[in-house]
């Protein structure tokens, strides 16, 4: 309650600033809040180098979706993607902006740091509450020369909505058929067991004081916080660390150009090097807008971005998009219409 | 203290200074009997000490409600507290039971022995006292129970009765004592506050005699009852006297007259004249109470 | 003259003689106190209306789910939005549960206190502590959360871990629930137990009975109602509660019959979703919210009713 009714307060001064800042040439959006971090640094270049602002809410992405639906702001931002049929319903576009991974943490005194080997079949099983303590044959066959003590597992999940989530799920649903059909993927499941925390810092506290929990964060929350993860077996079979150059990976094996509407989440895929859990986050625009002035501009920073962005992104771990994907975006921009159907990109 | 050689040497102390009050004349201001005591007896009953109270003072806070008071009162005779308003009868009566612990800022100063304990020792426990002085109000004021529980519940609370029979022929005894039995053998489970304000006077009493105290306070206790109601209290007060020691505060001297053995006239926290109620009323020994009996004030 | 006997007969303000200028000092203020009449009585319809509104537009929002699978929703036994199950059957048990663990866990504790502040506590103590008690009732809801989040969980985890252990669940829910209406029952408590006469009370004590015994066999009974109605409004700010139990509860959307393990309330519910809702997920949070405000309204009413009962009485 306290978060929405914040979010409308917030949103609020936003649209007040915002009749300033119309005039200054100011850009808004609104939406996820994983890639946040990475927008508001862009923002921040591309003030200094162009000199226009990015008035960025982030409010999750299912209030990206719905600023955007009803056009307050120009562009919209959500970590899952929208299905080709719900962007069309609404005249909407997407297109991948950032990528980042999720990576199981866990809390179990004993085992060394960062060794822990699991499967998405496992892993999956210890979510849905089939798998109950660490010394289960499961996990016991994944990593023999680990002494495993017979403690109990906490699965520990995100509470409220969110992309992680999204990721998650969708990567359990891939690797185990049964998590897919009784739990299933979504931005708000029902978990069978454990517990739920808010946001990443919350996962990551409930894991850092209960012994035996299982938790998952995103990549740079993990990294900046010096988490123990989990290394997780991919599609081929290979055991990955979680890192910039493992999304890559498996980002580099997508198939951007046969996805419609660049509906793609890019859990389990091939590759020795991917790491499973890789996802990038989605910017939502109408195909036909209404301000062709402001559309520009955002496009104009976000193909700044593309070109601009990587060292920013590197740095605060996120994962760039490669420039082939890039170029895909650029081209698929020239569907957006004016008010009288004339072409405003380039 | 209900030996007999110390009621004969109070008695030889009173003969002295009571000869010694009539050389002064009635209307002397200080009679000067022995401390506490009346200033007549009344002749031919045996009367034992029941309380005494020595030098007792009281404050509220800053203020000084009771200044020095002295009284001896005797067992099973009705004594009756008068004075205007204010004069700290009620307060009084209050420190016989320490119904005044429950102010916090009350100090005293002063002795009051109860059968020749000190009561304000600190050995004494507020709740065996209470139990042996028994108190009924101004006001009727029932306990939110059944007539039957109104009576039954402290003796149960004290282990006074322990089988149902018991407890049934102690309620009985109280509510006869009380003279309310007739009035209500027949709806004992009826809500106490379904009675008329007489039969709620007299069941506080039947509730204060049922745990059997030695001494019982009445603080006004017809000052909220109609005539009749009052009159049939009073007849009470009179029978009760022979099982009871009775303290009471009235504003009506009609009644002091009519119920008590001895009278003691209070103003503004001094005890001005205590004596026996026939001598006060016919013959006051101080101007002030003779002023308040014959209604110069009050 | 024809004019004037008009004017007299037709004003309720024409006495005979007077003047034309009083009579309309006297139209000008009847009119001003019917305005003022008819404003305020105006705002107290708003109030009713306002209640009204609420409950109709929660009605018409969660039409769809309600008319759709109204049984299922009452008694399915998970909240997967992903595969559109709603079953509010976790959330109305977690609700309940931990408002009951707060009720019976604060209400002994408020009455210890409350008695003590009305029977045993010094004067010099007695507007310190009521007023740290009401202190107490004002501190937002949040910083309990917080308390329980970083304090309570923990501690509970450390000494029970076979119990809680994750720290966090229903039991750790309605301990913190317990905290915040403590003050709450308390203050009304004392405030009921200091409306019984001293008259009352001394004749109880007249009679020779302990603190204990004056206070289990006469004010209580002389108080009953209204002390009940303190633990309900209570228990109505436990059902409602949201924070603090969002923090603490566990959150997990699957029912299961557990005292101390993890689940969640209609509140926390609401509050972890409806931010991200939207379609069937929407209608089914807001059904979750008429559920939430039908508890609530009865329990709340049904404490008013007893309030009320004990004020005529003292009237």
């Amino acid at each position: 309650m306290l978060k929405t009714s914040c979010s409308a307060l917030l949103a609020g001064v936003l649209a007040l600033h915002g009749i300033q800042a119309s005039a200054q040439e100011t850009m808004t959006g609104a939406g996820a809040t994983f890639p946040y971090p990475v927008y508001s640094q862009w923002a921040d270049d591309y003030q200094d180098a162009k000199g226009i602002g990015l008035n960025y809410q982030a409010i999750g992405s299912g209030g990206g979706i719905k600023q955007i639906t009803a056009k307050t702001v120009t562009f919209g931002a959500s970590d899952a993607p929208l299905k080709k049929d719900e962007l069309d319903e609404h005249g909407l576009m997407q297109w991948p902006m950032i990528m980042g991974g999720v990576v199981p943490v866990l809390n179990l005194p004993g085992t060394e740091k960062n060794s822990l080997k699991l499967d998405g079949e496992t892993l999956a099983d210890i979510y849905a509450g089939k798998i109950t303590h660490w010394d289960d044959a499961a996990i016991a066959d994944l990593n023999p020369d680990v002494d495993l003590p017979d403690t109990a597992i906490t699965p520990v999940y995100r509470a409220e909505g969110s992309g992680t989530n999204f990721l998650f799920t969708h990567y359990l649903s891939q690797v185990n058929d049964e998590f897919a059909d009784t739990i299933g993927e979504g931005k708000s499941v029902a978990w069978p067991a454990g517990v739920g925390a808010k946001a990443n810092a919350g996962v990551a506290k409930q894991v850092a004081e209960t012994e035996g929990a299982i938790g998952y964060v995103e990549f740079a929350y993990a990294k900046q916080n010096d988490l123990d993860h989990i290394r997780l077996r991919n599609h081929d079979g290979e055991y990955v660390e979680p890192s910039s150059d493992s999304f890559k990976a498996a980002a580099a094996n997508a198939d951007w150009s046969n996805a419609p509407g660049f509906y793609l989440v890019l859990t389990d895929q091939v590759g020795a090097d991917s790491w499973p859990i890789t996802g990038a986050s989605f910017i939502l625009m109408h195909k036909q807008v209404e301000d062709p002035a402001a559309a520009k501009r955002v496009l104009e920073f976000f193909d700044w971005a593309y070109a601009n962005g990587g060292d920013a992104a590197n740095e605060l771990d996120y994962v760039p998009m490669p420039e082939n994907v890039a170029d895909q975006v650029r081209d698929s921009w020239g569907d957006i219409e004016g008010p009288q159907g004339e072409s405003i990109w380039p | 203290m209900n030996d007999t050689t110390l009621q004969n040497f109070q008695t030889q102390q009173d003969s002295s200074t009571a000869s010694e009050g009539a050389v002064r004349g009635p209307y002397s201001e200080a009679p000067t009997p022995d401390k506490g005591q009346p200033v007549t007896r009344n002749e031919s009953v045996e009367e034992n000490l029941s309380v005494r109270v020595r030098d007792l003072s009281l404050w509220y806070g800053e203020h000084q409600a009771l200044d020095d008071i002295s009284i001896d009162i005797f067992a099973n005779t009705v004594t009756a507290l008068i004075g205007p308003s204010g004069c700290g009868k009620s307060t009084f009566l209050r420190c016989l039971n320490r119904m005044n612990d429950l102010i916090s800022s009350v100090s005293i100063k002063g002795l009051v022995e109860m059968d020749g304990r000190d009561v304000n020792a600190r050995g004494m426990d507020e709740v065996a006292l209470r139990r042996r002085v028994g108190m009924v109000f101004q006001k009727p004021n029932p306990f939110p129970k059944s007539i039957y529980e109104n009576v039954a519940y402290a003796p149960r609370m004290h282990d006074m009765v322990s089988r149902k029979a018991d407890q049934d022929e102690l309620v009985e005894r109280a509510l006869r004592d009380a003279g309310l039995w007739n009035e209500v053998k027949d709806k004992l489970y009826e809500p106490g506050t379904s009675l008329s304000g007489g039969q709620q006077q007299r069941l506080c009493i039947a509730r204060a005699i049922a745990v059997r105290p030695d001494v019982i306070l009445m603080d006004e206790p017809t000052s909220a009852l109609d005539p009749i109601s009052t009159a049939t209290i009073e007849d009470l007060m009179d029978k009760l006297k022979q099982d009871f020691t009775i303290v009471t505060v009235t504003h009506n001297m009609q009644q002091a007259a009519r119920v008590a053995d001895y009278t003691a006239f209070f103003h503004l926290g001094e005890m001005i004249e205590y004596n026996a109620t026939k001598q006060m009323f016919a013959n006051p020994h101080t101007k002030k109470a003779e002023d308040y009996i014959t209604g110069r004030y009050g | 003259m024809h004019v004037s006997t008009k004017r007299l007969a037709s004003s309720r303000f024409a006495f005979p003689g007077a003047s034309d200028k009083e009579i309309r000092i006297l139209k000008r203020n009847a009119l001003i106190d019917r305005a003022f009449e008819r404003s305020t009585q105006a705002f107290a319809l708003a109030v009713l209306l306002l209640l009204g509104a609420i409950l109709v537009s929660l009605c018409v929002s969660s039409w769809d789910t309600l008319s759709a699978h109204a049984v299922d929703f009452l008694t399915g036994d998970r909240w997967a939005a992903n595969m559109e199950m709603f079953g509010a059957l976790p959330a109305i048990y977690g609700t309940l549960v931990t408002s009951l663990i707060a009720v019976a866990i604060a209400v002994p504790v408020s009455f210890g206190i409350a008695i003590f502040l009305t029977e045993k506590c010094p004067e010099i103590l007695r507007r310190p502590l009521g007023i740290t008690v009401e202190l107490l009732a004002g501190i937002p809801s949040i910083i309990y959360g917080m308390w329980g989040v970083e304090m309570l969980a923990p501690f509970l985890n450390h000494i029970f871990p076979d119990l809680f252990p994750a720290g966090s669940g229903l039991a750790t829910a309605g301990l913190v629930l317990a905290i915040m209406i403590i003050p709450f029952i308390t203050a009304i408590s004392r405030d009921v137990m200091l409306t019984v006469p001293p008259i009352t009370r001394e004749s109880a004590y007249g009679l020779g009975c302990t603190t204990w015994e004056v206070v289990r066999g006469v004010i209580f009974p002389t108080v009953r109602h209204g002390m009940m109605g303190g633990v309900v409004l209570g228990l109505g700010r436990a059902l409602g509660e949201t924070m603090a139990v969002t923090f603490v509860i566990g959150n997990n959307l699957f029912f299961h019959p557990t005292i101390t393990g993890q689940g969640t309330s209609i509140a926390a519910l609401i509050a972890n979703q409806f931010p991200e809702a939207d379609g069937a997920q929407r209608s089914a949070l807001l059904a979750l919210g008429l559920v939430l405000f039908l508890i609530t309204f009865a329990v709340l009413a049904t404490a008013r009713y007893m309030l009320n009962r004990i004020e005529r009485r003292a009237a």
